[in-house]
């Protein structure tokens, strides 16, 4: 494995980005397969593209019914005992080798801040092996196949999945096994590679999230609104809420919350009264020119967490506290003004009360 | 840097590893070796079914690949060899039933899904018929070839479901044995006759009374499966499965014998008789492994 890293960190030229690195390794596929085809084109061919039709296999002799003599057993050509073990190797391999990026792209294809499964990538390169082992076995025979669904059977295998996604890669990772075990690889080749594709595009692009859910940004600023609330009435939690907190999530919101404390002081009047969110892929680049913006337009401003994504633009959060000479509208130009390009997007969002909002717009 | 050596050090040797498979000549050397033993024992069971004229053993049975699970119809080459069919897809396979070695596989262009029930040799065409008597006619593929094709409904659809097709080759017509008039009334055997080139105009019909094909047997009906000429007496020899019985009739109708079909057979769809007097009988996959099998055959 650190051989095949070192191999994709040399075509990527170190790139994190995902796309590249999954192109990397499907081309390093490519080229391990033409190789073997170019010495073994019949072994290939056989697990490639079997299950699809038409491939010749040459003369072959039938078994004799009325003899037991060894003339009557001898199998030629597919079907021998060799012949199976290095069938079976090779499905087996080729199953394995389409699952891997199926499994990277599992660990690093989560929503931000989402945690993977270990047992689920240890499921999705080892399900597909078992169910290639099985097909490779049933396939025409109905009895076996039947006999086979008694023995699942007894065993029960029920796992509840936390995420919905997570079955969608199991279901893949069958897909993969039965394709090997059919032996047309080529399907399960295509298959892995569109899938893959597909869920880094979709990730990518954050595809399918609701206008209507909250960003990572208005996450931030609802607290500092309450915490910028004249009238100090803050709202306790829902109690449901807290209680099904895990450890660790406690840990976490207690760790925001001294962080929070910090920043907002022990004086009445709060610091910050709203979050400046830059998305940028250069972050020194964006948080210099962003900075050069902050110092010169705002009261005051602090850098409270840089988010990075591999294969994604980072996220940069500022607190800051506006002037109230100074629209945030025109912060947000002189933001976008002096970014000159380099940052992907910028947003504004402002935790001061809803009355002086109002008032603000009734003058306008 | 250990397992990149590794690496690479595979690579190099995959190039001897190729080179140590089977040749296609050490190949070719073992199959003709087991073909000549085969042919040895063939001979050796031929002359001892010979001996024991009265009792109709087989002299073969030889295990379908998976490819003809569902092994429909038989037709004989000229070379002595058997070609036959699989059931549902058009894919024709060529068996040597003397040695027991499918010699290749070819199929219809597009890998053809029909019901396809016969198969006959007329010349150099060859006719795929499908049950509701579509014929499709192609020349001999070689191995993994896939073949063009031509259709030609001879619109018997209504009147028949059709699992029997042979070519007469001294009328050069082909035969079509109808399994199952759909008029239920009918209780006659029909074999359509056409000649080639295929032509609607010319198609002809010969009747037989049902009862007189089932003679003294205990069937309640004759379903025909398949049909071929024997060789030697140029008569039709017409296989019913369900019955598990062969008839043997005269071109002109005339019912020669109809006896019940030697050996066990679970479900015999295809027949074909060699020159040299072998019925070979083959089997569909049902409870036991489809199978061809062969008796001698006594016109």
């Amino acid at each position: 494995m650190p051989v095949l890293r070192k191999v994709i960190d040399v075509i990527t030229m170190k790139s994190d980005r995902p796309m590249r690195r999954l192109a990397a390794y499907y081309a390093i596929l490519a080229l391990i397969v033409a190789t073997l085809t170019f010495f073994f084109p019949h072994e290939i061919a056989r697990i490639a593209a079997k299950g699809l039709g038409d491939v010749p296999e040459g003369p072959t002799v039938l078994t004799d019914a009325l003899s037991s003599s060894p003339t009557a057993s001898v199998s030629f050509g597919p079907g021998s005992l060799f012949d199976v073990t290095v069938t079976t190797i090779l499905i087996l391999i080729g199953a394995l080798a389409l699952m891997l990026p199926v499994t990277w792209v599992y660990m690093s294809a989560r929503p931000s801040g989402g945690q993977h499964n270990q047992n689920v990538v240890q499921t999705l390169i080892i399900l597909p092996l078992v169910v290639a082992g099985i097909v490779f076995i049933v396939q025409n025979s109905l009895a076996l196949a039947f006999s086979l669904a008694g023995v699942v059977g007894a065993v029960r295998f029920r796992t509840t999945m936390r995420d919905a996604r997570d079955l969608v890669y199991i279901f893949l990772s069958i897909v993969v096994g039965f394709a090997a075990g059919v032996q047309s690889l080529a399907v399960g080749a295509v298959i892995s590679i569109v899938f893959n594709l597909v869920l880094i595009v979709t990730w990518h692009y954050d595809y399918g999230r609701n206008m209507l859910m909250p960003t990572a940004a208005a996450q931030w600023s609802r607290p500092l609104q309450a915490l910028a609330s004249p009238t100090g009435d803050h709202q306790i939690p829902d109690r449901d809420l807290v209680l099904s907190l895990t450890p660790e999530k406690a840990e976490a919101l207690a760790e925001r919350f001294n962080r929070v404390r910090k920043t907002v002081g022990r004086k009445n009047k709060p610091r910050f009264d709203s979050v400046l969110t830059v998305i940028a892929d250069d972050v020194p680049e964006a948080q210099r020119r962003v900075e050069q913006v902050l110092e010169r337009m705002t009261k005051r401003w602090m850098l409270d967490e840089v988010v990075t994504h591999t294969g994604k633009p980072c996220e940069i959060y500022y607190l800051t506290r506006l002037r109230k000479k100074v629209p945030r509208d025109v912060v947000l130009t002189a933001v976008h003004e002096n970014a000159n390009g380099v940052i992907t997007s910028a947003d504004l969002e402002s935790g001061a009360p809803v009355e002086e909002i109002k008032g603000n717009g009734s003058k306008g | 840097m250990r397992s990149a050596r590794g690496v690479v050090l595979l690579f190099c040797a995959m190039p001897f590893a190729a080179a140590c498979r089977d040749t296609p000549r050490a190949k070719a050397a073992e199959l003709s070796s087991i073909a000549s033993a085969r042919r040895q024992e063939m001979s050796r069971r031929l002359a001892a079914a010979d001996a024991a004229h009265n009792t109709v053993v087989p002299v073969a049975e030889w295990i379908m690949p998976p490819q003809l699970r569902e092994i429909s119809g038989l037709a004989l080459t000229s070379r002595g060899s058997v070609l036959a069919h699989d059931d549902n897809a058009g894919r024709v396979y060529e068996i040597d039933p003397k040695t027991g070695i499918l010699l290749k596989g070819f199929s219809l262009i597009g890998n053809q899904k029909e019901d396809f029930e016969a198969i006959a040799i007329a010349g150099t065409d060859i006719y795929l018929m499908a049950s509701d008597g579509k014929l499709f006619r192609f020349r001999e593929g070689t191995d993994g070839q896939q073949v063009q094709f031509l259709v030609f409904d001879p619109g018997l659809k209504k009147q028949c479901e059709f699992e029997s097709l042979a070519y007469e080759a001294d009328s050069a017509r082909l035969l079509m044995a109808c399994k199952r008039p759909l008029d239920k009334q009918l209780r006659e055997l029909r074999i359509y006759r056409l000649p080639l080139p295929l032509n609607r105009a010319t198609m002809t019909v010969q009747r037989i009374p049902i009862g007189d094909v089932i003679g003294s047997n205990q069937w309640k009906d004759f379903r025909p499966s398949d049909m071929t000429i024997d060789p030697t007496t140029k008569n039709y020899v017409i296989l019913a499965s369900h019955e598990k019985g062969i008839a043997v009739l005269t071109p002109d109708g005339e019912v020669v014998r109809s006896v019940p079909l030697p050996g066990d057979h679970r479900q015999p769809e295809g027949v074909a008789i060699t020159r040299d007097g072998i019925l070979i009988v083959s089997d569909e996959a049902n409870v036991t492994p489809a199978a061809i099998t062969l008796y001698r055959w006594y016109p």
